[in-house]
Protein backbone atom coordinates (compact mmCIF):
# COMPACT_ATOMS: atom_id res chain seq x y z
CA UNK A 1 0.00 0.00 0.00
CA UNK A 2 1.32 3.46 -0.93
CA UNK A 3 1.50 6.53 1.48
CA UNK A 4 -1.35 7.93 -0.20
CA UNK A 5 -3.50 4.47 0.17
CA UNK A 6 -2.55 4.63 3.69
CA UNK A 7 -3.45 7.95 4.13
CA UNK A 8 -6.76 7.81 1.74
CA UNK A 9 -8.18 4.93 4.19
CA UNK A 10 -7.32 6.87 7.40
CA UNK A 11 -9.00 9.88 6.52
CA UNK A 12 -12.17 7.65 5.33
CA UNK A 13 -12.28 6.02 8.64
CA UNK A 14 -11.84 9.48 10.32
CA UNK A 15 -15.37 11.15 8.21
CA UNK A 16 -17.09 8.01 8.85
CA UNK A 17 -16.81 8.07 12.42
CA UNK A 18 -17.35 11.88 12.45
CA UNK A 19 -20.18 11.93 9.73
CA UNK A 20 -21.95 8.02 9.79
CA UNK A 21 -21.63 6.84 13.11
CA UNK A 22 -18.38 4.90 12.35
CA UNK A 23 -16.28 3.90 15.22
CA UNK A 24 -13.73 5.85 16.78
CA UNK A 25 -10.16 5.37 14.71
CA UNK A 26 -7.24 4.16 17.70
CA UNK A 27 -5.22 6.95 19.46
CA UNK A 28 -8.17 10.11 18.83
CA UNK A 29 -9.33 12.19 21.91
CA UNK A 30 -12.82 10.39 22.00
CA UNK A 31 -14.61 14.04 23.35
CA UNK A 32 -12.86 15.50 21.08
CA UNK A 33 -14.60 13.03 18.19
CA UNK A 34 -17.57 13.71 19.68
CA UNK A 35 -17.63 17.61 19.80
CA UNK A 36 -16.28 17.56 16.43
CA UNK A 37 -19.07 15.29 15.43
CA UNK A 38 -21.49 17.99 16.98
CA UNK A 39 -19.68 21.00 15.11
CA UNK A 40 -20.14 18.79 12.31
CA UNK A 41 -23.53 18.46 12.49
CA UNK A 42 -24.41 21.72 13.48
CA UNK A 43 -22.77 23.45 10.70
CA UNK A 44 -24.46 21.13 8.19
CA UNK A 45 -28.25 21.80 10.06
CA UNK A 46 -27.43 25.41 9.67
CA UNK A 47 -26.38 25.28 5.94
CA UNK A 48 -29.77 23.36 5.55
CA UNK A 49 -31.85 25.84 7.24
CA UNK A 50 -29.98 28.86 5.34
CA UNK A 51 -31.15 27.20 1.67
CA UNK A 52 -34.48 25.92 2.87
CA UNK A 53 -36.04 28.92 5.77
CA UNK A 54 -39.34 27.01 4.69
CA UNK A 55 -38.42 23.65 6.35
CA UNK A 56 -36.94 25.86 9.24
CA UNK A 57 -40.14 27.51 9.71
CA UNK A 58 -42.79 24.71 9.17
CA UNK A 59 -40.94 22.51 11.32
CA UNK A 60 -40.43 25.20 14.26
CA UNK A 61 -38.48 23.83 16.79
CA UNK A 62 -38.46 20.34 16.16
CA UNK A 63 -36.03 21.06 12.96
CA UNK A 64 -32.83 20.59 14.94
CA UNK A 65 -34.28 17.15 16.20
CA UNK A 66 -35.45 15.77 13.23
CA UNK A 67 -32.32 17.13 11.15
CA UNK A 68 -29.35 15.59 13.86
CA UNK A 69 -31.78 12.19 13.24
CA UNK A 70 -31.82 12.58 9.22
CA UNK A 71 -28.22 13.61 9.25
CA UNK A 72 -26.36 10.74 11.23
CA UNK A 73 -27.78 8.11 8.57
CA UNK A 74 -27.59 10.59 5.45
CA UNK A 75 -23.92 11.63 5.49
CA UNK A 76 -23.90 13.93 2.65
CA UNK A 77 -21.81 12.20 0.04
CA UNK A 78 -18.87 13.95 -2.06
CA UNK A 79 -20.34 15.27 -5.27
CA UNK A 80 -23.57 16.17 -3.40
CA UNK A 81 -24.24 20.17 -3.43
CA UNK A 82 -25.65 22.12 -0.32
CA UNK A 83 -28.67 22.81 -1.98
CA UNK A 84 -28.79 19.17 -3.18
CA UNK A 85 -28.36 18.56 0.71
CA UNK A 86 -30.89 20.29 1.74
CA UNK A 87 -33.33 19.32 -0.82
CA UNK A 88 -32.85 16.03 0.28
CA UNK A 89 -33.81 16.12 3.91
CA UNK A 90 -36.84 18.06 2.44
CA UNK A 91 -37.66 15.12 0.31
CA UNK A 92 -37.10 13.16 3.89
CA UNK A 93 -39.37 14.94 5.49
CA UNK A 94 -42.35 14.23 3.42
CA UNK A 95 -41.18 10.62 3.14
CA UNK A 96 -41.70 10.18 6.85
CA UNK A 97 -45.27 12.14 6.73
CA UNK A 98 -43.43 14.92 9.00
CA UNK A 99 -43.84 17.51 5.92
CA UNK A 100 -46.83 17.76 3.03
CA UNK A 101 -45.44 17.50 -0.02
CA UNK A 102 -46.11 20.66 -1.99
CA UNK A 103 -48.63 20.73 -4.27
CA UNK A 104 -46.40 22.94 -6.97
CA UNK A 105 -42.99 24.20 -6.82
CA UNK A 106 -40.76 26.83 -8.23
CA UNK A 107 -37.41 27.38 -9.47
CA UNK A 108 -34.99 29.10 -7.61
CA UNK A 109 -31.24 29.50 -7.07
CA UNK A 110 -31.11 27.94 -4.16
CA UNK A 111 -33.33 24.77 -4.96
CA UNK A 112 -36.71 24.02 -5.45
CA UNK A 113 -39.31 25.55 -3.21
CA UNK A 114 -42.44 24.98 -2.34
CA UNK A 115 -44.67 27.81 -3.17
CA UNK A 116 -46.41 29.91 -0.71
CA UNK B 1 13.76 22.79 -0.74
CA UNK B 2 12.68 24.74 -3.84
CA UNK B 3 13.80 22.74 -7.32
CA UNK B 4 15.21 25.61 -9.82
CA UNK B 5 12.83 26.49 -12.15
CA UNK B 6 9.80 25.82 -9.34
CA UNK B 7 7.73 29.04 -9.37
CA UNK B 8 8.15 30.52 -6.09
CA UNK B 9 5.58 33.17 -5.47
CA UNK B 10 5.53 36.56 -4.92
CA UNK B 11 4.25 38.05 -1.77
CA UNK B 12 1.91 40.13 -3.03
CA UNK B 13 2.22 44.16 -2.38
CA UNK B 14 0.59 45.94 0.31
CA UNK B 15 -3.40 45.36 0.85
CA UNK B 16 -4.31 46.75 3.86
CA UNK B 17 -7.22 46.29 5.89
CA UNK B 18 -9.57 44.54 4.43
CA UNK B 19 -13.50 42.52 5.04
CA UNK B 20 -14.32 38.83 3.68
CA UNK B 21 -16.83 39.92 1.30
CA UNK B 22 -20.78 38.29 2.30
CA UNK B 23 -23.74 38.98 0.26
CA UNK B 24 -25.84 39.41 3.96
CA UNK B 25 -23.41 42.50 4.31
CA UNK B 26 -22.63 43.55 0.84
CA UNK B 27 -24.28 47.30 1.33
CA UNK B 28 -22.33 47.68 4.53
CA UNK B 29 -19.28 46.76 2.88
CA UNK B 30 -19.71 49.42 0.23
CA UNK B 31 -20.25 52.13 2.46
CA UNK B 32 -18.11 50.87 5.47
CA UNK B 33 -14.67 53.41 6.07
CA UNK B 34 -10.88 51.87 6.21
CA UNK B 35 -11.88 48.58 3.77
CA UNK B 36 -9.10 48.55 1.48
CA UNK B 37 -9.61 45.46 0.12
CA UNK B 38 -12.25 42.39 0.37
CA UNK B 39 -11.68 38.64 -0.44
CA UNK B 40 -14.44 36.53 -1.66
CA UNK B 41 -15.80 32.84 -1.04
CA UNK B 42 -15.03 31.46 -4.50
CA UNK B 43 -17.49 28.65 -4.60
CA UNK B 44 -20.22 31.02 -3.80
CA UNK B 45 -19.05 32.72 -7.06
CA UNK B 46 -20.42 32.06 -10.68
CA UNK B 47 -18.02 33.59 -13.20
CA UNK B 48 -21.55 34.35 -15.47
CA UNK B 49 -23.35 36.39 -12.75
CA UNK B 50 -20.72 38.08 -10.64
CA UNK B 51 -22.92 40.63 -7.96
CA UNK B 52 -23.16 43.42 -9.06
CA UNK B 53 -22.32 45.01 -5.39
CA UNK B 54 -18.64 42.75 -5.63
CA UNK B 55 -18.05 44.09 -9.13
CA UNK B 56 -19.17 47.73 -8.12
CA UNK B 57 -16.38 47.70 -5.39
CA UNK B 58 -13.64 46.22 -8.25
CA UNK B 59 -14.25 48.98 -10.31
CA UNK B 60 -13.73 51.34 -7.44
CA UNK B 61 -10.03 49.89 -7.72
CA UNK B 62 -10.58 47.65 -4.22
CA UNK B 63 -8.67 44.23 -4.57
CA UNK B 64 -10.76 41.64 -4.62
CA UNK B 65 -8.93 37.87 -3.64
CA UNK B 66 -10.52 35.06 -3.86
CA UNK B 67 -10.48 32.54 -1.17
CA UNK B 68 -11.44 28.39 -1.46
CA UNK B 69 -12.86 26.23 1.12
CA UNK B 70 -13.59 23.40 -0.97
CA UNK B 71 -10.53 22.11 -2.66
CA UNK B 72 -9.26 19.71 0.15
CA UNK B 73 -5.86 19.91 -1.22
CA UNK B 74 -4.86 17.49 2.10
CA UNK B 75 -7.40 14.50 0.77
CA UNK B 76 -5.27 11.80 -0.24
CA UNK B 77 -8.00 10.72 -2.90
CA UNK B 78 -7.30 12.85 -6.50
CA UNK B 79 -7.82 16.70 -6.45
CA UNK B 80 -11.20 17.30 -7.84
CA UNK B 81 -9.46 19.16 -11.00
CA UNK B 82 -13.02 20.95 -11.57
CA UNK B 83 -12.97 22.96 -8.10
CA UNK B 84 -9.62 24.04 -9.07
CA UNK B 85 -10.46 25.02 -12.59
CA UNK B 86 -13.84 27.03 -11.10
CA UNK B 87 -11.14 28.76 -8.50
CA UNK B 88 -8.95 29.49 -11.75
CA UNK B 89 -11.99 31.11 -13.38
CA UNK B 90 -13.14 32.94 -10.78
CA UNK B 91 -9.77 34.43 -9.85
CA UNK B 92 -9.39 35.40 -14.12
CA UNK B 93 -12.58 37.10 -13.42
CA UNK B 94 -12.22 38.94 -10.96
CA UNK B 95 -8.42 39.97 -12.21
CA UNK B 96 -7.15 38.86 -8.86
CA UNK B 97 -3.42 38.38 -8.36
CA UNK B 98 -3.46 35.27 -6.00
CA UNK B 99 -6.00 32.42 -4.85
CA UNK B 100 -5.90 30.69 -2.26
CA UNK B 101 -7.27 27.56 0.44
CA UNK B 102 -6.65 25.78 3.86
CA UNK B 103 -4.13 23.05 4.71
CA UNK B 104 -7.26 20.69 5.52
CA UNK B 105 -9.19 17.98 4.09
CA UNK B 106 -12.89 18.19 3.57
CA UNK B 107 -13.46 14.94 1.68
CA UNK B 108 -13.11 11.23 2.15
CA UNK B 109 -14.11 7.54 1.71
CA UNK B 110 -17.09 9.33 -0.37
CA UNK B 111 -18.48 11.63 2.57
CA UNK B 112 -18.42 15.40 2.24
CA UNK B 113 -17.93 16.61 5.76
CA UNK B 114 -18.59 20.53 4.70
CA UNK B 115 -16.30 21.69 6.87
CA UNK B 116 -11.93 22.10 7.19
CA UNK B 117 -10.45 19.33 8.97
CA UNK B 118 -6.80 18.83 9.90
CA UNK B 119 -4.71 16.54 8.39
CA UNK B 120 -2.08 14.29 10.18
CA UNK B 121 1.14 15.94 10.65
CA UNK B 122 3.42 13.37 8.89
CA UNK B 123 6.01 13.00 6.24
CA UNK B 124 3.37 10.83 4.40
CA UNK B 125 0.61 13.43 4.51
CA UNK B 126 2.66 16.52 3.52
CA UNK B 127 4.15 15.12 0.58
CA UNK B 128 0.43 14.16 -0.80
CA UNK B 129 -0.43 17.83 0.18
CA UNK B 130 2.59 19.50 -1.50
CA UNK B 131 2.05 16.83 -4.60
CA UNK B 132 -1.85 18.35 -4.72
CA UNK B 133 -0.76 21.88 -4.43
CA UNK B 134 1.55 21.65 -7.12
CA UNK B 135 -1.51 20.47 -9.52
CA UNK B 136 -3.37 23.28 -7.87
CA UNK B 137 -0.87 25.69 -8.85
CA UNK B 138 -0.08 24.52 -12.56
CA UNK B 139 -3.79 25.13 -12.88
CA UNK B 140 -5.07 28.35 -11.06
CA UNK B 141 -1.93 30.07 -12.60
CA UNK B 142 -1.47 32.73 -9.99
CA UNK B 143 0.61 32.87 -6.78
CA UNK B 144 -1.51 30.93 -4.39
CA UNK B 145 -1.73 30.49 -0.36
CA UNK B 146 -2.34 28.23 2.12
CA UNK B 147 -4.25 28.91 5.74
CA UNK B 148 -3.62 27.24 8.96
CA UNK B 149 -6.63 26.07 10.11
CA UNK B 150 -8.82 25.71 13.48
CA UNK B 151 -8.76 21.75 14.73
CA UNK B 152 -10.76 20.65 17.64
CA UNK B 153 -9.07 17.57 17.51
CA UNK B 154 -5.48 16.25 16.84
CA UNK B 155 -4.28 13.23 14.97
CA UNK B 156 -2.54 10.56 16.75
CA UNK B 157 1.61 9.85 15.82
CA UNK B 158 2.46 13.58 14.71
CA UNK B 159 6.20 13.75 13.13
CA UNK B 160 6.43 17.37 12.54
CA UNK B 161 4.97 20.69 14.50
CA UNK B 162 1.85 22.59 12.70
CA UNK B 163 5.26 25.32 12.04
CA UNK B 164 7.21 23.10 10.60
CA UNK B 165 4.62 21.30 8.60
CA UNK B 166 3.93 24.79 7.35
CA UNK B 167 7.09 25.56 6.56
CA UNK B 168 8.04 22.27 4.82
CA UNK B 169 5.18 22.99 2.85
CA UNK B 170 5.73 26.48 1.36
CA UNK B 171 9.76 25.22 0.65
CA UNK B 172 8.19 22.15 -1.11
CA UNK B 173 5.99 24.16 -3.63
CA UNK B 174 6.77 27.64 -2.97
CA UNK B 175 3.15 28.85 -2.11
CA UNK B 176 2.70 31.41 -0.06
CA UNK B 177 0.47 31.47 3.69
CA UNK B 178 -2.48 32.74 4.97
CA UNK B 179 -1.81 33.40 8.63
CA UNK B 180 -5.02 33.32 10.90
CA UNK B 181 -4.29 34.58 14.20
CA UNK B 182 -7.56 33.52 15.53
CA UNK B 183 -7.31 29.76 13.90
CA UNK B 184 -3.96 29.98 16.23
CA UNK B 185 -5.38 31.62 18.83
CA UNK B 186 -8.06 28.48 18.61
CA UNK B 187 -5.35 25.78 18.35
CA UNK B 188 -3.75 27.28 21.31
CA UNK B 189 -6.58 26.89 23.56
CA UNK B 190 -7.90 23.54 22.26
CA UNK B 191 -4.81 21.80 21.31
CA UNK B 192 -1.88 23.90 23.46
CA UNK B 193 -0.01 25.18 20.57
CA UNK B 194 2.45 27.45 21.43
CA UNK B 195 1.44 30.73 19.35
CA UNK B 196 4.86 32.37 20.32
CA UNK B 197 6.80 29.77 18.60
CA UNK B 198 4.15 29.16 15.80
CA UNK B 199 4.71 32.19 14.80
CA UNK B 200 8.80 32.11 15.21
CA UNK B 201 9.15 28.92 13.12
CA UNK B 202 6.71 29.42 10.29
CA UNK B 203 8.80 31.69 7.24
CA UNK B 204 6.73 34.92 7.83
CA UNK B 205 8.75 35.75 4.89
CA UNK B 206 6.06 33.84 3.08
CA UNK B 207 3.25 35.59 4.25
CA UNK B 208 0.32 36.71 2.03
CA UNK B 209 -2.01 38.28 4.54
CA UNK B 210 -3.50 37.40 7.50
CA UNK B 211 -7.07 36.66 9.16
CA UNK B 212 -8.84 37.69 12.14
CA UNK B 213 -12.09 36.41 13.55
CA UNK B 214 -14.22 35.98 16.57
CA UNK B 215 -15.67 33.23 18.32
CA UNK B 216 -16.69 32.04 21.52
CA UNK B 217 -15.87 29.79 24.47
CA UNK B 218 -18.18 26.86 24.84
CA UNK B 219 -18.39 23.58 26.82
CA UNK B 220 -14.58 24.14 28.01
CA UNK B 221 -13.84 24.48 23.81
CA UNK B 222 -13.25 27.60 21.65
CA UNK B 223 -15.39 27.66 18.50
CA UNK B 224 -14.18 29.60 15.82
CA UNK B 225 -17.35 30.96 14.74
CA UNK B 226 -16.79 33.97 12.87
CA UNK B 227 -20.20 34.69 14.49
CA UNK B 228 -19.22 36.89 17.55
CA UNK B 229 -16.77 40.00 18.43
CA UNK B 230 -12.51 39.56 17.75
CA UNK B 231 -11.60 38.62 21.30
CA UNK B 232 -9.13 40.90 22.46
CA UNK B 233 -6.52 37.17 23.33
CA UNK B 234 -7.27 37.34 19.10
CA UNK B 235 -5.69 41.07 18.44
CA UNK B 236 -3.05 40.46 21.05
CA UNK B 237 -2.00 37.74 18.55
CA UNK B 238 -2.44 39.87 15.50
CA UNK B 239 -0.10 42.24 17.69
CA UNK B 240 2.74 39.64 18.09
CA UNK B 241 2.74 38.21 14.51
CA UNK B 242 3.17 42.43 13.65
CA UNK B 243 6.34 42.50 15.89
CA UNK B 244 7.60 40.05 14.03
CA UNK B 245 6.49 41.27 10.39
CA UNK B 246 4.64 43.78 8.53
CA UNK B 247 2.04 42.12 7.16
CA UNK B 248 0.82 42.72 3.59
CA UNK B 249 -2.90 42.48 4.31
CA UNK B 250 -4.98 41.59 7.80
CA UNK B 251 -8.82 40.53 6.34
CA UNK B 252 -11.63 40.68 9.19
CA UNK B 253 -13.97 37.77 8.28
CA UNK B 254 -17.67 37.64 9.80
CA UNK B 255 -19.85 34.63 8.47
CA UNK B 256 -22.34 35.41 10.65
CA UNK B 257 -24.67 37.08 13.21
CA UNK B 258 -24.03 40.65 11.42
CA UNK B 259 -23.60 43.44 13.80
CA UNK B 260 -24.09 46.44 12.59
CA UNK B 261 -21.96 48.43 10.70
CA UNK B 262 -20.25 50.68 13.61
CA UNK B 263 -19.40 47.40 14.97
CA UNK B 264 -17.83 46.49 11.93
CA UNK B 265 -15.70 49.47 11.19
CA UNK B 266 -14.85 49.39 15.29
CA UNK B 267 -13.50 46.17 14.76
CA UNK B 268 -11.57 47.00 11.27
CA UNK B 269 -10.43 50.22 13.40
CA UNK B 270 -9.03 48.02 15.75
CA UNK B 271 -7.10 45.71 13.62
CA UNK B 272 -5.44 48.92 11.40
CA UNK B 273 -4.18 50.27 15.00
CA UNK B 274 -2.51 47.09 15.77
CA UNK B 275 -0.79 46.95 12.55
CA UNK B 276 -0.15 50.36 12.29
CA UNK B 277 2.90 51.43 13.84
Amino acid sequence: MTGRERLAEQQAELLKALLAGGEIPPGFDEDRIRAERIVLRTKRRWVTGFLRPDLRRELGARFAELFDAYAVTHPRAEGVRAHQDADAFGQWLIDRGELKAPKKARWSPLGWIASR
Amino acid sequence: MVVAGDAVAEVPGPLGVGIGWREEIDLSIARLPGVDWVEVVAENLHTEHLPETLLALAERGIPVLPHGVSLSLGSAEPVDTRRVEHLAEVTGALGAPMASDHVCFVRAGGLDSGHLLPLPRTREALDVLVDNVKLTQSIVGVPFALENIAALLEWPDAELTEAQFLRELTERTGCLLIVDVANLYANARNLGVDPAAFLDEIPLERLAYVHVAGGIERDGLYHDTHAHPVLPEVLELLGELRSRVDPPGVLLERDDDYPTDTELAGELAAIRAVVTR
